[in-house]
């Protein structure tokens, strides 16, 4: 192992421990008026007059004609309102703002506004709606004649289901408007997404925008687009009554009126010949929600790795996203891949049972290599050490003595075990770090010799700060302790881009390598100094062309693989996952002990994906909006989790290392459901799969 | 603003009980949930007479104060109760929650209550005006629903203390911790020679109320093994006529089928 790989205590670790961390509920509210959203309480609809009861004085209610900017949320496409326009388009789309000093009166007050609606015909199904909002699609190779030489055709259909991100802190922010100058600060993944959205509908120059990261309890992708929405939202308040305005969800409205995964539909036809995937024609159909948020791009990620880790000669991909009446679905570690994952994991495992193969022969057999075109026709440019891996996992579970101890089984308890071989591309989709990120980071080092980084990376639990001081104090070859990382407070920092799509080490932690060799050579004691790095885009990579979907996707790939171990009690169905064991390349480490937790954490969330996690719209109404009833694992579940890296040097990586936050999120679920149909002797096609399936299964075969 | 009184004695717990806006708290692991800033709060966590765990002319006292973990330290505790003690939620809420509160909370999913049905316990209630003793399966009358008088409080369980050896206990959970019951189930069947004593059964989280079937099970009181085992097919017909689950986090037919998995799983390894 690298010395930098060796563990040290997270930089965080003691204040969080301690609870002297100060989230932004922690914040004094001394002057400040707290904020409730008025939801439509209609999944669509058009809206007329809103009652506001009588308001005490510095009481206020604010809505779309409040809105000094544009009344448009800056996301992808700008189509989310900062408060609706007359009509509603979800169960939770915001309608207005109601502030106050006392929370309890803006509580009661809440309650007393009637909005009149005219009701519309939602829609709740994405096969059923009629309106696309993107469309990505990858044509490679011949299709038609893949289909024509194939021995045999396979053709399957797989559902995901929405998924919470499940942050112990919910989403809030604090809204000021001081001498011209609009501030927010809060629970937030990317500062300078915040940052634009409010300039936007602010009608505010950049000089008059400042955005500051709290201490932030969790992201998981749910306060990437989120927090701008949140805090156009807030800034209007504030801007018209001139006071701090604070806006702190509880769960319930953090679940029913936030981002969540996107649920999937895919179909997928695969042409067969001597055993080998010669040809795969897939439909991808995700289901983006009210309104086109983060859509376009988590497809995009989904489109792409529909073909799984297998190299696929001719592969066509049509992928969808569409509007349904619901809240609308964003990023979530992962980050569209899980969905296209799962489904041809699945279809690998059907085909090999069909085929009288072991799955896991069958993947390796079809697996890419180093040097091979990936879907987009890029190139696998790096070693894929997919074997290896998968021999360490099978090894450390036994897998393939439980596969032939597994079969026929009658009994009360059923046993099972499965297994995924996948991929997450590091970094932005095609040439986004290049084209939109243009990232910037900065070290300015003082008299006194103390390193300050300055990017705009945020710290939500997963260890950035401890982990781009130790890339600085490493290169500099100083005590962790002369180096600085703060909260991002974009007055101060440059945008280095979000903290999003395992990025941060990778492209922030390389520049911020690069800059402080620079500064080693440069570094003159008792002087300060600045140095500034740009990002460069890598000159080996093939280039992405965005209209046809051809090019290197993502300069490098991290891997892994699963199994995981299941016994199934067929008297009440439920699933007690027994064993668990994830192989990881992320590159080099940075921190062990940080990566560790995150492979392990990501595990356990996917797990919980596979075959707990169940959240459905029944009528575009999220009933279980409580940690009472949306179900997510916890510590005891999984006691026998198993974690190894393998650790291969990315030579574009600070210190080797590569993308490794959502990794772990990609493979556990449909290692897991394959564990069950093993059990089950079946074969199975949904996520999550949970009691209830399991007893509807048995009723049906009985 | 939240008002809270705390009582010492008994006596005084019940003098605060003459009104009925005082509400009996313990442990709070559900009141605390609520977060109702108008509550009145009575605590009554240490009161010495709900706070007992004693073996009286064989019956098990247990104050309604006791805590989950206290119940699975105490050596006076029958095995099923431990058992189910230790199936709810986590270490932290066993040792705040008290089985007062589990069964005055009035959910149809209440772990403890589940086996003091089963067990056919009383509960000592009581007033200031006096007290009363009420076979818990009267205790609740519908969701939510009790039969506690607005001045009283609930004081004591008392359950067999034998008898209880020969038990069957699921609980069905979404997971392995924190989990709400979404089935459970309790069964007992006491042997004396080759014939069946008492035979019980009691299925929570399927009903409104936690479902015994009282009668039913009565027709295997008194027969032996085998003339049990003739009449199993008659019984089996006849719980499954007297369960009409409700839909709740789980469907009806998950409810039913489960019950009825469990209820057979508990006839077959009993020898019937």
């Amino acid at each position: 192992m690298k010395t930098i790989s060796k563990a040290v205590p997270k930089l965080d670790h003691y204040e969080k421990i301690s609870g002297a961390a100060k989230y932004v509920c922690d914040l004094p509210t001394k002057g400040m008026l707290f904020g409730r959203m008025l939801r439509s309480t209609e999944a669509r609809a058009k809206f007329g007059n809103i009652t506001l009861p009588e308001l005490p004085e510095g009481y206020f209610f604010y809505d779309k004609n409040d809105v000094p900017g544009v009344n448009k949320v800056q996301i992808v496409l700008d189509d989310t309102p900062v408060f609706a326009e007359g009509i509603v388009e979800y169960i939770g789309d915001p309608i207005g703002l109601l502030v106050g000093s006392d929370e309890r009166v803006v509580n009661q007050l809440l309650k007393q506004i009637q909005v009149e609606y005219e009701v519309l015909e939602p829609v709740f199904d994405p096969r059923e709606s009629k309106e696309s909002f993107f469309n990505v699609n990858i044509d490679k190779g011949n299709i038609a004649e893949a289909f024509a030489n194939a021995d045999k055709v396979y053709e399957e259909k797989f559902h995901t289901g929405l998924q919470e991100q499940a942050y112990l802190e919910t989403n809030g922010l604090i809204a000021e408007y001081v001498d011209g100058k609009m501030t927010i600060r809060g629970s937030l993944q990317c500062p300078y997404y915040v940052f634009g959205a409010v300039a936007q509908a602010m009608g505010l120059e950049n000089e008059n925008v400042r955005i500051v990261q709290d201490v932030t309890g969790g992201g998981f992708g749910g306060k990437e687009d989120y927090p701008s929405v949140l805090a156009c939202q807030a800034a209007v308040a504030a801007y018209h009554s001139k006071k701090p305005v604070r806006i702190v969800f509880d769960r319930h409205e953090d679940m029913i009126a936030t981002s969540k995964r996107h649920p999937s539909y895919c179909t997928y036809r695969v042409a067969i010949k001597d055993k080998k995937v010669i040809g795969m024609d897939i439909d991808v159909l995700y289901d983006a929600g009210a309104y086109t948020t983060l859509s376009l791009v988590v497809l995009q990620r989904g489109v792409i790795g529909a073909a799984g880790i297998y190299n696929v000669p001719n592969l066509k991909v049509r992928g969808e996203a569409r509007k349904t009446n619901i809240v609308p679905s964003g990023a979530f570690r992962g980050f569209g891949g899980p969905q296209t994952f799962f489904a041809v994991e699945m279809m690998m495992t059907h085909i090999a049972k069909d085929l009288g193969m072991d799955a896991v022969e069958f993947k390796l057999q079809n697996a890419a290599k180093q040097g091979d075109t990936t879907s987009t026709s890029g190139r696998y440019h790096f070693p894929v050490p997919i074997p290896a891996m998968t021999e360490d996992v099978l090894k450390a579970s036994d897998y393939y003595n439980k596969k032939k101890v597994y079969q026929n089984q009658t009994g009360r308890y059923r046993r099972g075990i499965g297994a995924s071989l996948v991929y997450h591309g590091c970094g932005f989709t095609g040439n986004g770090e290049r084209d939109l990120i243009k990232a910037v980071v900065k070290l300015k080092k003082s008299k006194d010799g103390m390193v300050e980084v300055l990017t705009a990376g945020t710290d939500m639990g997963q260890g950035l700060f401890t982990t781009l001081n130790k890339i600085v104090s490493s290169t500099l070859e100083i005590p962790m302790e002369q180096v600085i990382v703060a909260l991002p407070d974009t007055d101060m920092v440059p945008d280095s881009g979000p903290t999003v799509a395992s990025r941060s080490i990778m492209s922030v932690g390389n520049l911020l390598m690069k800059a402080a060799k620079r500064l080693k050579e440069e570094w003159i004691d008792g002087e300060a100094q600045l140095i500034e790095q740009r990002y460069e885009h890598p000159d080996f990579m093939i280039p992405f062309d965005n209209d046809n979907f051809t090019g290197d996707a993502y300069p490098t790939f991290s891997w892994s693989v699963n199994v995981v171990e299941v016994e199934i009690d067929s008297l009440t169905g439920f699933i007690k996952v027994i064993g668990a064991w994830g192989c990881y390349d992320v590159g080099t480490p940075i921190d062990e002990q940080i990566v560790m937790g995150q492979m392990e954490g990501g595990f356990v969330q996917s797990l919980g994906y596979g075959m707990m996690e169940k959240m459905e719209a029944h009528n575009g109404w999220i009933r279980n909006s409580s940690f009472s009833d949306y179900i997510i694992p916890t510590a005891v579940e999984f006691e026998n989790l198993h974690v190894m890296l393998h650790v291969v040097d990315y030579p574009n990586g600070p210190f080797g290392a590569k993308g490794a936050g959502e990794l772990p999120n990609v493979g556990p679920a449909p290692a897991t459901i394959d564990a069950i149909q093993n059990a089950l002797d079946t074969t199975l096609n949904k996520a999550p799969f949970i009691a209830e399936d399991v007893m509807n299964f048995l009723r049906e075969v009985k | 603003m939240v008002t809270s009184v705390f009582a010492h004695s008994l006596k005084e717990a019940l003098e605060y009980r003459r009104n009925p806006k005082w509400i009996p708290y313990c442990g709070g692991t559900d009141l605390m949930v609520e977060g109702d800033e108008g509550a009145a709060y009575l605590f009554v966590n240490q009161v010495p007479e709900m706070r007992k765990i004693l073996v009286e002319d064989n019956r098990l006292r247990l104050g309604a104060a006791v805590t989950f973990t206290e119940i699975l330290n105490a050596a006076e505790v029958p095995q099923i109760l431990k058992e189910a003690m230790g199936d709810i939620a986590a270490p932290a809420i066993r040792n705040a929650g008290s089985i007062g509160g589990n069964i005055g909370n009035g959910s149809a999913k209440a772990d403890s209550a589940l086996v003091f049905m089963v067990a056919d316990a009383d509960l000592r209630l009581a007033s200031a005006d006096g007290e009363r003793i009420l076979p818990i399966k009267d205790f609740y009358l519908g969701r939510k629903h009790l039969a506690l008088k607005p001045d009283e409080l609930i004081v004591e369980v008392i359950m067999p203390y034998k008898g209880l050896e020969n038990y069957y206990y699921q609980k069905v959970g979404a997971r392995d911790a924190l989990a709400i019951s979404r089935l459970s189930f309790a069964g007992i069947m006491e042997l004396e020679g080759d014939k069946i004593k008492n035979f019980a059964t009691a299925f929570g989280a399927v009903a409104d109320v936690i479902l015994r079937p009282k009668e039913i099970d009565a027709i295997m009181i008194g027969k032996t093994l085998e003339e049990a085992k003739a009449l199993k097919e008659e019984y089996l017909k006849a719980i499954d006529a007297f369960i009409v689950p409700i839909r709740g986090r789980v469907s009806v037919e998950y409810r039913k089928d489960v019950a009825m998995n469990l209820l057979k799983d508990f006839l077959e390894v009993k020898g019937l």
